[in-house]
């Protein structure tokens, strides 16, 4: 009796947390844009009223409105990334270049499970290049160089290349100190099946 | 002559002096003392002055009784003083019944615990900046009558014992930062006659208690975090007149006990979550005249006696689930000036609902499941009509358009047939007119000089651009699409609409040429003229567009203004159908696709530095791709697929930095496509289908590859090389045969005996069958 109830009240509770949707993505964006300093006024759209930010400028979203892409290149951005972005599953291309974004990139950003191209040159962005994003195995393009970012590039990202999809690492123009090279991946094999600008 | 050396002669002397002058020193003294603590003491400067003739008792907003004590101190509201009450003995006011600081002026600080020594004090009024708590001490003022405290910024509780202050009949602390729950101890039976506890952040719930507020007719709860229920106590409030409890939490059914209240005016219990239905009584004992249920979830009947008292003016009940209402509920109710049922479920026959209402202006029973026919000759002074996103249908019935005033006129996305009638389109009043979604089949000219949004999209309309050439000052919206409209898009088009922002002609049979003068409409956001048969060139002039070229300016205010009553415009871009809102303001776009255009992109289109998306798909437009089309700088979406441009893609592309749709597939492109972050986030099939692109995303790589070498031609010189050729192989295979067959003859003989018997033969039997 008593472990029925029990069971019958983790039901209720899990149907409550999803049927409470707290932080949609409308919500997070919306964070987003409170957290950046927006000069350019490129941000006007984001109007936390409407339902989905489908209709907002410089977001792009699927059949089922959840948002896959966003395009703010060159927008004159400052401020800073705040972690809540690593919660847009869904999310395939975030598209940031030549802002003034400063502060860390966020460890969450290893949750973007679909990212494909991750483009965050020529911003002010400090901190290490968090491990974490090892996790993407969908990346293809990632772009860091331009920021002031130091630390070591995590060894991890670079199986990306052997065990996951990425073409195209840039890091340079940093403050990064020396890569640790991984010992079981050749240097030639890098050179020949990765676009490594430099490090 | 006295003896000044002598004190007691002295001090009788003065005080024969104060008695005949009225004033009681140690009261003046206190007030000075506080006027010198001020930091500005403003006016007090001049009007607590002695001159001559004045003692204190005849200082402005000073009032003495018989024996020169005070007992009025008011302080105005121009008066601008700047202070604090820390420094006011309130001890020597003893005689002190009113107190009042009016608004705007800076009286800040904390109210002192010693107010509460003002025995005498009846009404208290201070407005300014006052922080800190309410003191308890202010329950000792058993006088007390009127307290006014709103409009300050006091924090922390309502003390518990101020509901209990025997004497009150007044208490005012709207607009504060109070918390904590309303006291719950509540005199029995109260004096109470106006209660205002509006905008503040109090939360809990409203006590039982307020049974006892038996001769309160003001009771204003509202913007407030209170929840729970209302109490069913509230049936006892035989008095209540006003009862704004909106803006809060308050949740369960609205009791049934309200109905009991036989003087209740106004009920405003709109934002909350109450659910529940509402008992149809509600109004009977009463004479309602302004109900408001509106963004709750209540469910059931709209209340039928809301109107039996005969006096209501104000109904609001949207963003509801209400699902019925039945036909008695506003038969005969004649006062009625607002009627809001809007976002509801409520299905009921709109034939039905409506009798004669002269006072009614503004109807909106817009998203609902009103069936039927529409009503005549039923409201000649209305303003604003929407009856959208129903089920109604057949004609709009003539006696339908008595409506002289009418401003606004919604009733899209219904089931209605037939003529879009002259009054209508000839309104002098009409501003809005919003019939989307319908089957109307037929509309005369549209002059309705007034107008500033025109949406007819998606019926069955025939005929020619339907809009005369008049002045339209106003209009700002045209949108017709989605119908059979034919003929060409009119010339004066440009000089006719000044302040155009969306001209929206998509999925109709317009043909001809775009017109050059389309340039003149420098307001323009928005043109959609695809899916039509126009032929003939884009216009070279386009960049005189002046809204278009502009990044999106940060006051668009303006515009958005006027979409107060526009509901949807419908765009397909970034691939799929999507609806606009209020959106709408900060969107350009130029969509062509779908005709038969021609000739080239002109390079005057990239001047467009505010163009939000441009699809010139589906057209046969030829030439090069303009090599600055990375001037478009705002642009999200490019879209030139299936056309006949040919070159190379312009490298500046890559500098849109915004773009996240290209397709430019379907084309006779070559070359390398050029390389970039952005360019890199686009999947091949964004270039698939011309035979000379390489390069990433294509699999092709271009140094490679044949193609990358083939020479830029132009399309107009290959076309003339086919004919040619065509021309050529015709002749040629003209002479060979005349020459064949003659030589043939000439030379055998044989062969041309049988020719000539073969013939012979033929003709004899063709002669035979004829005669």
């Amino acid at each position: 009796m008593g472990a029925q109830g029990m069971v019958f009240g983790i039901l209720g509770f899990l149907l409550f947390a999803t049927l409470a949707n707290c932080n949609t993505e409308g919500d997070i964006l919306y964070a987003q844009k409170q957290a950046w300093v927006d000069p350019n006024n490129v941000l006007d759209s984001w109007n936390q009223s409407l339902s989905t930010p489908c209709t907002w400028l410089h977001v792009t979203c699927n059949n089922d409105n959840s948002v896959i892409r966003i395009d703010l290149g060159n927008a004159g951005l400052s401020g800073s990334l705040i972690s809540q972005l690593g919660e847009l599953t869904n999310l395939q291309y975030l598209e940031l270049p030549m802002n003034n974004i400063s502060g860390g990139i966020p460890t969450s950003f290893g949750n973007l499970t679909n990212i494909i191209s991750l483009d965050l040159q020529w911003n002010a962005l400090s901190g290490p290049i968090p491990s974490s994003l090892d996790n993407l195995y969908y990346l293809k393009y990632l772009y860091l160089n331009g920021n002031n970012l130091t630390g070591s590039l995590p060894v991890e990202i670079l199986s990306l290349v052997t065990s996951g999809s990425l073409i195209t690492l840039n890091v340079a123009n940093n403050s990064l100190s020396n890569t640790t090279q991984p010992p079981q991946i050749k240097v030639t094999t890098i050179i020949q099946d990765l676009n490594i600008i430099s490090v | 002559m006295p003896n000044f050396r002598s004190p007691l002669l002295f001090l009788i002397l003065i005080s024969f002096f104060c008695t005949q002058l009225s004033c009681t020193e140690t009261e003046v003294e206190a007030l000075l003392s506080w006027r010198s603590s001020l930091k500005d003491p403003g006016c007090l400067t001049q009007i607590w002055s002695f001159n001559t003739s004045s003692d204190s008792c005849q200082w402005h907003g000073i009032k003495c009784n018989e024996g020169g004590s005070i007992t009025n101190l008011s302080i105005s509201a121009n008066c601008s003083i700047d202070g604090t009450l820390n420094k006011f003995n309130f001890s020597s006011f003893s005689n002190l019944t009113r107190l009042e600081v009016e608004y705007k002026q800076n009286l800040h600080g904390e109210i002192p615990k010693e107010i509460g020594t003002l025995r005498n004090l009846q009404v208290l009024y201070l407005y300014g900046n006052l922080t800190g708590e309410i003191p308890a001490t202010i329950s000792n003022l058993s006088k007390l009558t009127n307290l006014d405290l709103s409009g300050n910024q006091l924090t922390g509780s309502i003390p518990s014992t101020i509901l209990s202050m025997p004497k009150l009949h007044f208490l005012a602390l709207s607009g504060n930062n109070l918390t904590g729950e309303i006291p719950t101890t509540i005199e029995n039976p109260s004096n109470l006659k106006i209660l205002d506890l509006s905008y503040n952040h109090l939360t809990g719930a409203i006590p039982r208690a307020i049974g006892h507020l038996t001769e309160l007719t003001i009771f204003y709860l509202d913007n407030n975090e209170l929840n729970g229920r209302i109490p069913l106590e509230i049936g006892n409030m035989t008095a209540l007149r006003d009862a704004d409890f909106s803006y809060n939490n308050l949740q369960w059914e609205v009791p049934t006990t309200i109905t009991q209240l036989p003087n209740l005016s106004i009920l405003y219990l709109n934002n909350n979550q109450l659910n529940g239905s509402i008992t149809p009584d509600l109004g009977n004992s009463s004479y309602l005249k302004a109900i408001d249920l509106s963004d709750n979830k209540l469910i059931g009947m709209v209340p039928s006696s809301l109107c039996s008292g005969g006096a209501l003016r104000y109904l609001r009940a949207s963003n509801n689930s209400f699902n019925g209402l039945l036909p008695i509920t506003l038969k005969n109710c004649t006062t009625l000036i607002e009627l809001k049922l809007e976002t509801n479920n409520i299905r009921a026959d709109i034939s039905l609902t409506f009798g004669v209402h002269p006072n009614l202006e503004d109807v909106d029973l817009s998203q609902n499941h009103f069936y039927g026919r529409l009503p005549s000759n039923w409201a000649k002074q209305i303003f604003l009509l929407s009856l959208g996103e129903n089920e109604i249908y057949g004609k709009i019935p003539s006696g339908f358009l008595n409506m002289t005033q009418l401003q606004l006129l919604n009733l899209a996305d219904n089931n209605l047939t037939g003529d879009i009638p002259e009054e209508l389109t000839n309104s002098t009043s009409l501003m809005n007119l919003i019939l989307s979604n319908n089957n109307f089949s037929s509309l005369r000219y549209i002059q309705a000089p007034s107008l500033e949004s025109l949406h007819l999209s998606n019926n069955r309309l025939v005929g020619r651009f339907p809009l005369l050439q008049i002045n339209w000052a106003r209009l700002m919206t045209i949108d017709l699409g989605e119908n059979n409209f034919s003929g060409e898009i009119p010339s004066w088009i440009g000089s006719s609409f000044p302040v155009l922002r969306i001209l929206r002609l998509r999925s109709n049979k317009f043909m001809g040429n775009i017109p050059l003068q389309l340039s003149m409409l420098k307001n323009l956001q928005l043109l959609d003229l695809s899916n039509n048969n126009l032929t003939g060139p884009i216009p070279n002039t386009l960049s005189s567009m002046h809204t278009m070229t502009v990044k999106t300016a940060p006051n668009q205010s303006y515009f958005a203004l006027h979409y107060v009553h526009e509901k949807n415009i419908d765009l397909i871009w970034k691939g799929k159908e999507a609806t606009y809102q209020e959106n709408i303001a900060l969107l350009t776009g130029i969509d062509l696709s779908c005709n038969y255009i021609s000739g080239k992109i002109p390079d005057d289109l990239m001047k467009l530095q505010g163009l939000i998306f441009l699809n010139l798909s589906r057209n046969q437009l030829s030439g090069m791709i303009p090599q600055n089309t990375g001037n478009m700088t705002s642009l999200e979406v490019l879209d030139l697929s299936m056309n006949h441009l040919s070159g190379t893609i312009p490298l500046s592309i890559s500098h849109l930095t915004y773009l996240n749709m290209l397709n430019l597939s379907h084309n006779k492109l070559t070359g390398q496509i050029p390389p970039g972050s952005q360019i890199q986030t686009f999947i091949p099939s964004a270039f698939s289908d011309n035979d000379g692109l390489c390069g990433f995303p294509l699999p092709n790589n271009c140094s490679t590859q044949n193609n990358s070498v083939v020479p830029v031609t132009n399309e107009a010189e290959d076309h003339k090389f086919e004919v040619i050729w065509l021309i050529c192989s015709v002749i040629l295979g003209f002479v060979t045969g005349f020459w064949v067959y003659f030589g043939a003859l000439f030379w055998k003989n044989s062969l041309r005996f049988a020719v000539f018997h073969f013939t012979d033969k033929v003709q004899e039997k063709i002669m035979k069958w004829f005669v």
